[in-house]
């Protein structure tokens, strides 16, 4: 049995060499610390109404006999993954479930529900793709799945908050785009690291500056412009925002030329110069990003009544049930960092930062670690995809930046969010196995 | 690569470090502004879990306390019109008001202190209570300042010069404050409120004279030019003048009320001789005098203690033309209370305490205890002073020419049988009217425990109508257990 598990992983090491790396031991550790911490959650959350029975203690012992479960498998089968992203994405579900239920325990026991579907997601994607570079070949696959993806919703979508970027099918809603978004990375990882040399050195020169050909830029600008085109018809700013920011990254990484991150960011200046002439409901969100109080009653009300959750805290918080994150529109979506900073004060929203910083330095240190270029773009990419995003979010419901409606990763209620965000985790972690396997032998 | 990759994780991580930041920003420095803005819900919210404190005067007489109607709370004032301006009210429609919104985090109980009981309160499923506040009124002081003004405009202050303990701060005419939000009638399809009535009143009742006012101090200011006088040159005390009933200044010709003949100082002060305080004005120059105005707080507010401090009350400060731009005609009519210069009454009961306290004027205040529903002190006022507004030697000469005026001069309807008593009159003349009458003083001369202003408008001489009114406050006052 174990040994099948480990061919399955792809682990080469001997058992000894297993032993002597033991990263799950300290993720065992470290899940059973995350544990106690959903525990008490829970445990406040049952002495606040008694009444409604045991159900919230029960699902956090529960949800972290789910994250061990995933741990002591990856045990068996020699997983040498990197020992910090799951016990990382543990906090964020328990703060998530904690969270919800206090605010609604219906939408709690719905994200249970996906949170045990994107676990078994991860382990599906650490057994059966620990062989990922065969990923690098199917780029153009991804680029016109993604198109695909997009393009559905404006036909057969459904509106949401202001955005027409879900589809229905039957029993639940799907947001493609945040599955596109993997696609997306994908295929700037195998597009860039195939063209890297010819991106960054040029096939001719104008004016003394080395440029790529158009058959090396072409497919990348296609790529970007389509996915940008379909956002802005699906109004999903803050999706479009981080497909940018990625994009540019990834670019970046690749190529080391800020030329053209400048030459992006004027792109982008100018697109959102021109969205800001053409489209009513961008001009709208600058407007009360820029001024809140003068829409008070009406678009600005949301982000007021986020910054009277943030501020209404103090420094240790209101406690645990006693904020009022009712008072806050889609508090269990977008605004659920207003909603724990209320609760758990200034001190929880920075540790709540502190956390994604430390999955961000987590997933470099995975790009850093990378045996080769593909893999290294790719964990780099999905890492700024996962930064960016808790960074738009954030900086969105405390008025840092104009309000985009994106989810902040694992912590915001939504099913297709939690998936694809547990992909993305399940990426991360096969690259840095691959690494953990390379330097253990 | 691996450059590039670094590059890019500090550049994210800078990201969050400046989100961090902001969040501090928002959630420390804009904290207070955004809990108090009128759109946060959480503050009624609040209100509408916890019994609010109760307002007490010195000797725990209730001046805001809530009584059960029915199941629920309803906020009374027992002292009705009494305090009204200062206490202030709460309610639904119209915010709070006065000391009510002024205390509004110890009678909510939302102090620091606060936080360990509330959260203690709530684990024990109790009632949750905000603390109750002490001020240094007195209800009776209060009320006979009130029965004395009834019917006429005017406001009393009283302090104790030796703490700044405001003892009194009495407007007339005043309003109840325990039915403000009940709807009279109806206008243009709006309901009118016993408020909007008040506010469209036009003898001003919802305005606090005693700290808002803005009067001609007439005579009484003679006060503080003969401090400066004496401060700058004690020699001033023995200085003689013949007054033949006026004074001409840059071909200004400034009427006296008498022809005085020679007086020194004393007799002055005594009979309010204008050319003798208006020589001594200029002699003592523009500079010297503005700034002996400035030193005696005129143109301060004893509240303005920088940025985040609530004010406990509304504060006028009074004013007065800038040195620069005095000219020789205007510094002699400034130097006996008219031309420009404005005070409000708590501002002239603050100059006569600073020549009761040896030139020294404690900071004023309200606030005397902050006590928790147990009845634990958490926060008792430390008296504290405030201005250096003259010298020892001239606040004692002052003081005993004060004397004089009581027992021999235009104040003697301010004595009081068996107590030493120091004052001044004026006689302020107005573009309203008949002169406004003042009265500041102290009682007893020898160790000051009161100080006190009187306006009335319009009310004629200051010896005649505000005197007696000063007198009965001072006797009151000194009644006052722990005066």
């Amino acid at each position: 049995m174990r040994e099948w598990m480990k061919s399955l992983i792809g682990a080469r090491g001997n058992d000894s060499a297993i032993a002597a790396g033991q990263p799950r031991r300290c993720e065992l550790l470290l899940l059973a610390v995350v544990g106690l911490y959903m525990l008490a959650g829970a445990t406040v959350l049952y002495l606040m109404h008694p009444a409604s029975g045991l159900m919230a203690p029960a699902g956090a012992v529960l949800g972290t006999v789910a994250f061990i479960t995933v741990s002591l498998i990856w045990q068996v089968a020699g997983f040498r993954g990197d020992p910090f992203l799951l016990p990382l994405v543990a906090v964020f579900s328990a703060t998530s479930l904690v969270f919800l239920y206090r605010i609604n325990p219906f939408y709690a026991w719905r994200q249970f529900v996906w949170l045990l579907a994107g676990l078994v997601v991860l382990l599906l994607i650490t057994f059966l793709l620990h062989n990922y570079r065969v990923l690098a070949d199917y780029k153009y696959i991804y680029a016109l799945a993604g198109a695909v993806a997009l393009l559905l919703p404006i036909f057969f979508g459904v509106e949401q908050g202001g955005a027409r970027s879900w589809l229905n099918l039957g029993g639940f809603q799907v947001q493609p785009s945040e599955f596109v978004k993997i696609l997306l990375v994908l295929f700037l990882a195998s597009f860039l690291s195939e063209n890297r040399l010819v991106l960054s050195e040029g096939t001719r020169s104008v004016l003394g500056i080395g440029l790529p050909g158009p058959q090396e830029w072409g497919p990348l600008l296609g790529m970007w412009g389509i996915s940008l085109l379909l956002l802005i018809f699906q109004k999903d700013l803050g999706t479009a925002l981080i497909y940018f920011g990625t994009f540019l990254a990834m670019v970046y990484i690749s190529t080391a030329r800020v030329a053209y991150v400048f030459f992006g960011l004027a792109l982008f200046l100018a697109g959102a110069a021109g969205s800001f002439q053409l489209f009513g409901h961008v001009r709208q969100r600058v407007e009360v990003w820029l001024n809140p109080w003068r829409y008070v009653e009406t678009s600005g009300y949301q982000v007021v009544q986020s910054l009277f959750a943030l501020a209404a805290g103090g420094m240790t918080g209101a406690g645990l049930g006693a904020g009022h994150p009712g008072y806050i529109p889609a508090v269990h979506t977008d605004f659920i960092f207003a909603a724990i900073t209320e609760e758990t004060g200034l001190l929880g929203g920075m540790a709540v930062i502190v956390l994604y910083m430390f999955f961000v330095y987590r997933g470099f240190r995975i790009a850093l670690s990378a045996r080769n270029d593909f893999a290294a773009l790719l964990a780099a990419g999905l890492t700024a995809l996962m930064g960016l995003q808790a960074f738009i979010i954030i900086g969105g419901v405390t008025k840092l930046l104009p309000l985009t409606g994106v989810t902040l990763p694992f912590v915001s209620y939504g099913g297709s969010s939690l998936v694809a965000n547990f992909i993305i985790l399940g990426l991360l972690l096969v690259i840095s196995h691959e690494a953990g396997e390379y330097h253990a032998n | 690569m691996q450059t590039n990759i670094r590059r890019l994780a500090y550049l994210l991580l800078s990201c969050f470090i400046l989100l961090s930041f902001y969040l501090g920003y928002i959630n420390v420095l804009q904290g207070p502004a955004l809990a108090a803005d009128p759109h946060n819900r959480r503050l009624a919210a609040y209100e509408a879990k916890i019994v609010r404190g109760v307002i007490y005067d010195r000797e725990g007489v209730p001046l805001a306390e809530n009584k059960r109607e029915n199941n629920t709370l309803r906020r009374i004032y027992p002292q009705g019109a009494d305090a009204a301006q200062v206490v202030g009210f709460v309610s639904p429609r119209y915010g709070r008001t006065g000391l009510e919104s002024a205390y509004d985090r110890y009678l909510l109980g939302m102090t620091d202190e606060d936080k360990v009981k509330a959260l203690l309160d709530r684990l024990l499923g109790r009632q949750q209570a905000g603390d109750n506040v002490v001020v240094t009124l007195d209800a009776r002081l209060q009320h006979l300042a009130m029965q004395l003004l009834a019917g006429r405009k005017g406001a009393v202050a009283a302090l104790d010069p030796r703490t700044g303990d405001i003892l009194a701060l009495a407007s007339s005419p005043s309003f109840d404050p325990n039915n403000i939000d009940q709807v009279t009638g109806e206008k243009n399809g709006k309901p009118v409120t016993v408020y909007d009535q008040l506010q469209s009143n036009s003898a001003a009742p919802l305005l606090d004279r005693a700290a808002q006012g803005a009067y001609p101090p007439g005579s009484v200011f003679k006060l503080v030019t003969g401090s400066g006088a004496l401060a700058a040159n004690p020699a001033v005390a023995q200085k003689v003048i013949d007054c033949r009933g006026g004074l001409t200044v840059n071909g200004f010709y400034l009427k006296d009320n008498a022809v005085h003949g020679v007086v020194n100082f004393r007799q002055a002060l005594t009979v309010s001789c204008n050319t003798y305080f208006a020589t001594l004005g200029l002699d003592l120059g523009k500079e010297k005098f503005y700034q002996t105005a400035v030193d005696f707080g005129l143109t301060k507010n004893p509240w303005d203690s920088g940025p985040g401090s609530i004010p406990e009350i509304a504060y006028r400060p009074g004013s007065l033309t800038p040195a620069a731009q005095m000219s020789r005609p205007q510094l002699a009519s400034s130097a006996i209370g008219q031309g420009h210069v404005l005070v409000n009454p708590l501002q002239m009961a603050l100059i006569a305490a600073a020549i009761a306290n040896r030139g020294v004027i404690m900071r004023p205040h309200l606030l005397a205890e902050v006590r928790a529903p147990g009845g634990a002190v958490m926060l008792r006022d430390k008296p504290q002073p405030w201005l250096t507004a003259t010298t020892p030697e001239a606040a004692r000469e002052m003081t005993a020419d004060m004397v004089a005026v009581v027992n021999s001069g235009t104040g003697r309807a301010a004595a009081i049988p068996g107590v030493t008593v120091a004052g001044k009159t004026g006689t302020a003349e107005n573009p309203a009217g008949a002169p406004h009458a003042w009265f500041t003083g102290f009682a007893p001369a020898g160790s000051p425990r009161v100080a006190v202003a009187v306006v009335l408008e319009n009310a004629g001489y200051g010896g005649e109508a505000a005197a007696p009114v000063a007198r009965e406050i001072m006797r009151a006052a000194l009644t006052v257990p722990g005066i």
